[in-house]
């Protein structure tokens, strides 16, 4: 208003002058190309004019004096003010908009929002523009690729994917990042957020940032910001949508045992006698068709050519190929959003709905429906009262059988046959003997027989979410420094369940035979009613928070002060049902009545049983009070000094009051070193230190001080209800707590050709829940956890923002994201710890002083025995094949080599874009280095009772010589299992986990309507991507993909999408 | 300013002070609704009447390496487990899964019964809640003693009162402190403490229980009397077994039962039956796979049920056990009518009472006689001979019992000179009487664990 004043008060002051005239030429700062086209607006003079093709301009102005306005896409804009004494040659240099690059200027923490450049702590931000440029269903899934300093934990047990934000912070507490949305912390499933209501992302790293959401922050704290409506903003709509395609997934990957192969083991296995309790059993037990044919064989109803001709039909057929043709297809995913925002004066809103529906390779259905309305207004002056609600609603149904999931008993063997030549579905033994099956209960029993590709469509599985989210806020400014605001959230989602499994399912018929008692005539007695068996189960889960906090905010003089002062409670209660009906017809809704508690006999065996009620009643309750603070002080705009606060207490079961309350801190500072005046580093103009210190805590909720039972359910025998143990006293359980430190140094390039962040911090984790081994005399069994290891760790975090070209329409950008990260155990009781302990396939936490966290260890290993082709180690420095000494306790663990990290100690992302005019093309890599995994190989237990192995089979040592070209142990009976674990944990299946994978690639095409005029919208973007696209590199010679290497883990399927983004304005 | 400055911040702290002082109770909330802190007689009693701790933990390792059954060299092959494979044949060690084991399961009952004990000393004994006070009590001191007589049989010598005092004995946990260390007691001190705790029992149980998973008076009389019996103090063994018949005598006749059913017994319609517990059943002990030994089998007249109803042909002419008391539930390793008759007959024997003796074992094995055929009572002519058959008949009618293997060591401390003989793979295993291998060895994980005393083997 003043400056306004001021520019009138001069322009008529000047009014006498006469014309003047203003030549220029308007060219890129970074590398001082003309720019064509640039608009000049004469702010005053309300005219407009555009430079030539050599980027120039003439003016003729006759007021004396008026603003210039430089406005070029992809430029920022520039305001030039003239007079009369103004060059008459200008070069006006524009600089480049962060298309890419998008600028941080506001981290939110959840509690506040703060301008970067002030804050101390460590933030990591992803802007819509980076977010976008991935097409998932999901918010977090995206964040792997784009976020600095996290991972997606595949390598452990623990793991399953789950992002870890520099480092493990915890042992075996929870792991995940506490996830924040607005302003609380989402308790639903995350998968009901829409990505397109995404504004920005917030990553906070360090124990500064974390601290203000105390005991729950010591993994990490992601703060979801969402898209709202700002004030004095004209009606704008945005919409989006996208298909896309998943391709099929190859099979071939699964290094499974030939059908062949298998064939062989059997019949190596039929000639040891392997089988005979089997055949021989009076419970008819299943037999595969080779064992059924080398029966007859035997018992010479078969010829040996017969056999032969069987054998080498079936040695054809493959499972994989199989679910591969009649199982595995095409996914499919869409995706629609649109929204509207708009505010007057005194009102700002948004309103967004969005829609899913997904159809995965296996053809599961996923829909999801999502609405958000959020409303602010000034009712009166210095009150802003702000409303949202939030409504999701989902449906998730189940598909065809996954390829090794979830068959009714064990596996499929490797030469399973699905379906005929015509296709038609066959059956497959399960259970019961081929021959039993069509005589038992001479035709009046149901069909006990197994189809594989049938089966699936009679079990039909739901689960539908439906998540109202409501939130509420009261913010009055009590002085021009001073807000007080209230803030409430309450969210409610409620999950169903139903698991259908109607009268044609393998379960059902199976489990209504078992109880059936055929009685002399043709009287038929159904103790499982003939119908459907149906499962329901029912869980709510409320959240409610509440926050009261003031907020300070001072500038006077050359200091400046912000604070922030709050209490907050937080309730969430869980409440869950499950219930079954047996005898269930979906047509009519009936179901049958059945006797839980009169055991019944079975069919076979001449056993009695009970039938299990399935029903089950759960409630869950976490309710934390909190009272939390920080301020921070700015002298001169060039230091800042903070310090932040927070004291948690929950209703954790049996702590005492004392330690209910945790106090957690944080202090730290930052120095704009750019702007002192000794500062003339040209190249890089902007240089800010900060360092942070503080502590952060973790809680396991299931955790209990003292000695608990959980009630189990009522025993059918005495019958009265029964307990079980859940927790064992342990007085001295306390929250976990990490403490960081953490140095930043953020910089900029001359021209914002770089820009970044290089970061350094090191942790302490100190009263981590670790395991402690326990004589298993004491009756509690062999471990118990407790507040009881310690670990420290160090890393780098570094974050690059580079424009690499930028020549005319031309520019290549990059974002890379480097961390580093090695941690290791200080201690943990594991005392006198056999050394096969250490070896999980899935690593499991080491426990090792001075070695990480997660370590990779091995046996040594001796080579295959040139007679036998047993693998072997070293007992007492001699080479040895005696199993109980080496996977038992004679191997020490000082005995075992040690390899590395299990979890990658290198790792992060690199982005690269290119534009040329309207088209943007970004390719993004993310690698992990410095880490070990276990490679799969041979178990011979596995196969010879659980019909799965591990294609190496082919590979195994089978005469003397074969140990010169193969490390595959040959094959013994009878199992020896510690032989087994023997060659699982030595050296030889040890590589490196190194790799470089190809994340995304995205390319979109701008549509601008200052150019295309026709176009209806402000602006549209097409835009295509393809994502999974697999490994670029590998360490591991066999191209194992080290994050997608269990038994029948297959890699994620390639997605192609294509899109469309508009906004209208 | 200040004055708004103060009244925002007056209402903050105010705010603060209601919130917090409701919060105690707001955070006294159970963080799981079926949680509790067992301090209620109905939470102890919860306890007590978990059939998946309580009644099904019986020691299976002193059944396997019994010469009541056998493996072909293929069964033997087919085990998966190396570790049971290993105990068949009375290896040295690696006998025991890591972790999950026999004396995992006994300790467990331990400490069950260990909780109910020190619970209940925090809760007083009133005129209202005494029966159910008393009840569980005495249920928590019957599970105790129960579980160190099962243990000390599996991993120690056989009782001898010459050496007791020196014997290695069990680690003796009476609370449930359960970082104790483990120091092994002499077979002394272990047997007076299960004696105490059955002891204990006894007054305080019921002589009906609510079910056959709860123990009751007949029961821990019975099991007294076992307990005595394993001691050889016959004297003692006799009154408890006779004090347990004096309470319940009920005896099955077999004539009544199907012998085409496939599980002749069920645990619920067993009137022999007292209490109800059954004995882990590893696949090497499995009646699909487990042969019984022809020389048991032969050993039963042809006008014996038994031989029809505790026995079913496979189809390769062996023979399978399916008389289990328990029916499917596992083998029986609980207390019955039966057994009592038995050790009051050996008892009977023992001291020379030969035709009280030849009484209580004929009125046992009428109900195990065909009907149909003449019964002709057995009659000894010294007290040797009454004996001899009694020990004969013991091992008849306790197949599969858990006691098979306390009964060769106890004999064979008395000179009976049992051998027990396996064959695998034409190599030919023998445990010799008295050898040091009938008391097995500690689990491995565990020795390393304490730093106890691992037997000698």
């Amino acid at each position: 208003m003043k400056n306004l004043f001021i520019i009138i008060l001069l322009a008529f002051t000047f009014q006498v002058n006469a014309q003047y005239k203003i030549t220029g030429k308007v060219v890129s700062e970074t590398d001082a190309k003309p720019l064509t086209g640039v608009t000049i607006r004469l702010t005053l003079k309300k005219t407009t004019i555009h430079t030539d093709g050599t980027g120039s301009f003439n003016l003729i102005l006759s007021t004396t004096t008026d603003t210039l306005e430089f406005s070029h896409l992809g430029y920022r804009k520039k305001r030039i003010a003239i007079n009369p004494n103004t060059l008459a040659t200008l070069i006006v240099k524009l600089e480049l908009q962060e298309q890419v690059l998008e600028e941080v200027n506001i981290v939110s923490s959840g509690y506040q929002k703060l301008p970067k450049e002030r804050a101390t702590g460590s933030f990591s931000y992803i802007g819509q523009k980076t977010f976008n440029q991935q097409v998932g269903t999901t918010v977090l899934s995206r964040l792997e690729a784009v976020a600095n300093g996290l991972f997606a934990d595949r390598s452990t047990m623990a793991g399953d994917g789950k992002l870890i934000v520099r480092g493990l912070s915890t042992i075996r507490g929870p792991q995940g990042a506490l996830i924040v949305l607005d302003n609380f912390p989402y308790e639903g499933n995350l998968d009901n957020l829409n990505p397109n209501d995404i504004e920005n992302i917030t990553v906070l790293k360090d124990a500064a940032a974390t601290s203000i959401w105390g005991a729950r922050a010591g993994n990490g704290v992601i703060v979801i910001t969402t898209k709202k409506g700002n004030f004095n903003q004209p009606l704008a709509i945005d919409f989006n949508v996208n298909s896309t395609i998943l391709t099929k997934p190859d099979l071939g990957y699964l290094k499974q045992i030939t059908s062949a192969d298998f064939i062989g083991v059997e019949e190596y296995l039929f000639a040891k006698r392997k089988y005979d309790d089997q055949i021989n059993s009076i419970y008819k037990q299943g037999l595969t068709p080779i064992i059924e044919l080398l029966v007859r064989k035997r018992q010479g109803e078969l010829s040996e050519s017969a056999y032969n001709a069987a054998k080498a039909d079936l040695s054809t057929v493959s499972l994989r190929d199989q679910f591969s043709r009649y199982l595995y297809k095409q996914g499919l995913n869409q995706q629609y959003a649109l929204s509207f925002k708009g505010g007057s004066r005194d009102h700002a809103w948004s309103l967004s709905t969005g829609y899913d529906h997904n159809s995965s390779v296996l053809d599961e259905k996923y829909n999801r429906f999502n609405v958000r309305f959020q409303n602010t207004m000034r009712p009166v002056k210095n009150l802003e009262i702000q409303t949202g609600i939030f409504y999701t609603q989902s449906k998730s149904g189940s598909g065809r059988p996954a390829y090794g999931g979830n068959e009714p008993g064990i596996a499929l063997f490797p030469y399973a046959r699905l379906a005929d030549q015509q296709g038609n579905s066959l059956a497959v033994m399960r259970g019961r003997r081929v021959g039993y099956i069509d005589t038992a209960g001479r035709g009046r029993l149901l069909d006990s027989r197994y189809y594989p590709l049938e089966d699936y469509k009679h079990v039909v599985n739901t689960i539908s979410v439906s998540d109202v989210v409501f939130n509420a806020g009261i913010s009055y400014k009590l002085m021009k420094s001073l807000t007080a605001d209230l803030k409430y959230q309450y969210e409610r989602q409620q999950t169903g369940g139903r698991n259908l499994s109607d009268i044609n399912s393998y379960f059902a018929r199976n489990l209504i035979n078992t109880y059936t008692q055929l009685k002399p005539g043709n009287e038929i007695i159904y103790k499982v009613p003939k119908g459907g068996i149906l499962d329901l189960s029912n869980n709510v889960l409320q959240a409610s928070n509440l926050r009261g906090q003031l907020n300070y905010n001072q500038q006077w003089g050359k200091h400046q002060l912000t604070a922030i002062a709050g209490a907050e409670i937080k309730s969430s209660k869980s409440i869950s049902d499950q219930s079954r009906v047996y005898g269930y017809d979906d047509l009519l809704l009936n179901y049958g009545n059945v006797d839980y508690l009169t055991p019944m006999p079975e069919f076979l065996g001449g056993g009695s049983s009970y039938l299990t009620d399935n029903r089950n009643l759960e409630e869950n309750l976490n309710r934390f009070v909190s009272a939390y603070a920080n301020a921070a002080y700015t002298y001169n705009g060039k230091y800042t000094l903070s310090i932040s606060g927070r004291s948690d207490a929950s209703n954790l079961f049996g702590l005492t009051a004392n330690s209910r309350w945790n106090p957690l801190w944080s202090a730290g500072a930052s120095w704009e070193l750019s702007k002192e005046r000794f500062y003339h580093f040209s190249p890089v103009p902007y240089l800010r230190l900060r360092t942070t210190y503080g502590v952060s805590g973790n809680i396991d909720p299931a955790m209990s001080a003292v000695t608990t039972i959980a009630y189990v359910g009522n025993s059918d025998y005495t019958p009265s209800p029964y307990a079980a143990f859940r927790n064992f006293r342990n007085p001295d359980l306390t929250w976990e707590s990490s403490a960081m430190l953490n140095f930043g140094l953020d910089f900029r390039f001359k021209g914002n050709r770089i820009n970044g962040s290089l970061e350094y911090f090191s942790k302490r984790g100190t009263n981590l829940f670790g395991r402690e081994l326990l004589d298993y005399t004491g009756g509690i069994g062999s471990e118990i956890v407790k507040n009881a290891a310690s670990t420290k760790g160090y890393g780098f975090d570094v974050e690059l923002n580079s424009r690499n070209i930028i020549v005319g329409n031309f520019s290549w950008t990059s974002n890379l994201n480097a961390s580093f990260y090695q941690d290791k155990v200080v201690q943990y009781y594991l005392p006198k710890q056999r050394a096969g302990a250490y070896l999980n396939i899935s690593p499991i936490i080491s426990g090792v002083a001075g070695k990480p966290v997660y370590a990779i260890f091995s046996y040594k290993w001796a080579g295959l025995d040139p007679q036998n082709g047993n693998p072997r180690g070293y007992v007492n420095g001699e080479v040895s094949d005696n199993y109980t000494l080496l996977a038992g306790t004679a191997t020490k663990f000082e005995d075992l080599n040690y390899h590395g990290s299990a979890l990658p100690t290198f790792y992060g992302s690199l982005g690269n874009t290119f534009t040329y005019k309207d088209f943007s093309l970004t390719a993004r890599l993310t690698y992990k280095l410095g880490y070990y995994f276990r490679k799969p190989s041979i178990n011979y237990g596995s196969l010879f009772d659980k019909n799965n192995a591990h294609a190496d089979y082919g590979k195994r040592w089978q005469r003397p010589g074969d140990e010169l070209k193969t490390s595959v142990p040959s094959m013994v009976y009878p199992w020896n299992s510690l032989r087994d674990n023997f060659y699982a944990g030595s050296e030889v299946l040890v590589d490196r986990g190194d790799h470089i994978r190809l994340q995304y690639v995205n390319l979109s095409y701008q549509l601008d309507h200052n150019r295309l005029k026709f176009l209806p919208f402000k602006s549209m973007s097409v835009y295509v991507n393809a994502a999974n696209l697999g490994l670029i590199w590998t360490a591991n010679k066999e191209h194992i993909d080290p994050d997608y290497k269990g038994d029948n883990v297959l890699k994620p399927a390639k997605t192609f999408s294509l899109g469309i983004r508009a906004n209208l304005n | 300013m200040n004055r708004k400055y103060k009244n925002a911040v007056t209402i903050l702290v105010i705010g603060c002070l209601i919130c917090f002082s409701g919060c105690k109770k707001f955070l006294d909330e159970k963080t799981n609704k079926k949680l509790a802190v067992p301090n209620t007689i109905s939470d102890l009693q919860a306890l007590m009447d978990n059939p998946s701790k309580i009644n099904s933990s019986s020691p299976c390792s002193g059944e396997i390496s019994t010469d009541d059954y056998y493996l072909t060299d293929a069964k033997w092959a087919s085990i998966a487990e190396i570790e049971q494979r290993r105990m068949y044949n009375w290896e040295k060690d690696n006998l025991f899964a890591r972790a999950s084991n026999d004396w995992s399961k006994v300790y467990m009952v331990i400490y069950y019964s260990n909780t109910v004990l020190e619970g209940l000393s925090t809760i007083p004994r009133t005129p209202a809640n005494a029966p159910d006070w008393d009840n569980v009590k005495g249920q928590a001191y019957y599970c105790r003693g129960s579980s160190y007589l099962e243990a000390v049989n599996v991993w120690s010598l056989a009782y001898d009162p010459a050496s007791s005092g020196a014997d290695l004995g069990l680690p003796l946990r009476l609370n449930t402190n359960f970082s104790e260390v483990s120091v092994r007691a002499n077979v002394q001190q272990t047997f007076d403490q299960l004696i105490h705790d059955i002891k204990a029992s006894i007054p305080l149980l019921p002589v009906v229980p609510l079910s056959k998973f709860r123990p009751s008076k007949p029961a821990a009389y019975g099991l007294l009397g076992r307990a005595y019996l394993t001691m050889r103090d016959y004297e003692n063994a006799y009154q408890y077994a006779d004090s347990c018949l004096s309470l319940k005598s009920d005896l099955v006749d077999y004539n009544t039962l199907s012998v085409t059913d496939k599980y002749p017994f069920s645990f619920e319609n067993n009137k022999e039956s007292m209490y109800f517990k059954s004995i882990s059943t590893p696949p090497i002990i499995v009646n699909t796979i487990a042969i019984i030994s022809p020389e048991l089998f032969n050993s039963y007249d042809a006008s014996d049920l038994r031989k029809r109803v505790f026995f079913k042909k496979n189809t390769d002419n062996t023979y399978r056990f399916t008389g289990s008391y328990g029916g499917l539930f596992g083998y029986f390793g609980g207390v019955a009518t039966d057994e009592m008759f038995l050790i009051k007959a050996e008892c009977l024997a023992r001291k020379g009472r030969v035709t009280e003796c030849m009484d209580v074992l004929n009125k046992l094995l009428i109900t195990r006689w065909d009907k149909t055929k003449v019964y002709v009572p057995y009659a000894a002519t010294s007290p040797a001979d009454a004996l001899s058959l009694v020990l004969k008949e013991r091992r008849k009618e306790l197949v599969n019992r858990g006691l098979r293997w306390v009964d060769v060591k106890r004999l064979n401390k008395e000179g009976a000179g049992i051998t027990m003989i396996r064959t695998l793979n034409n190599t030919v295993y023998k445990l010799l009487p008295n050898d040091l291998r009938s008391a097995l060895p500690i689990p491995d994980d565990v020795i390393v664990i304490s730093g106890m005393e691992q037997n000698k083997r």
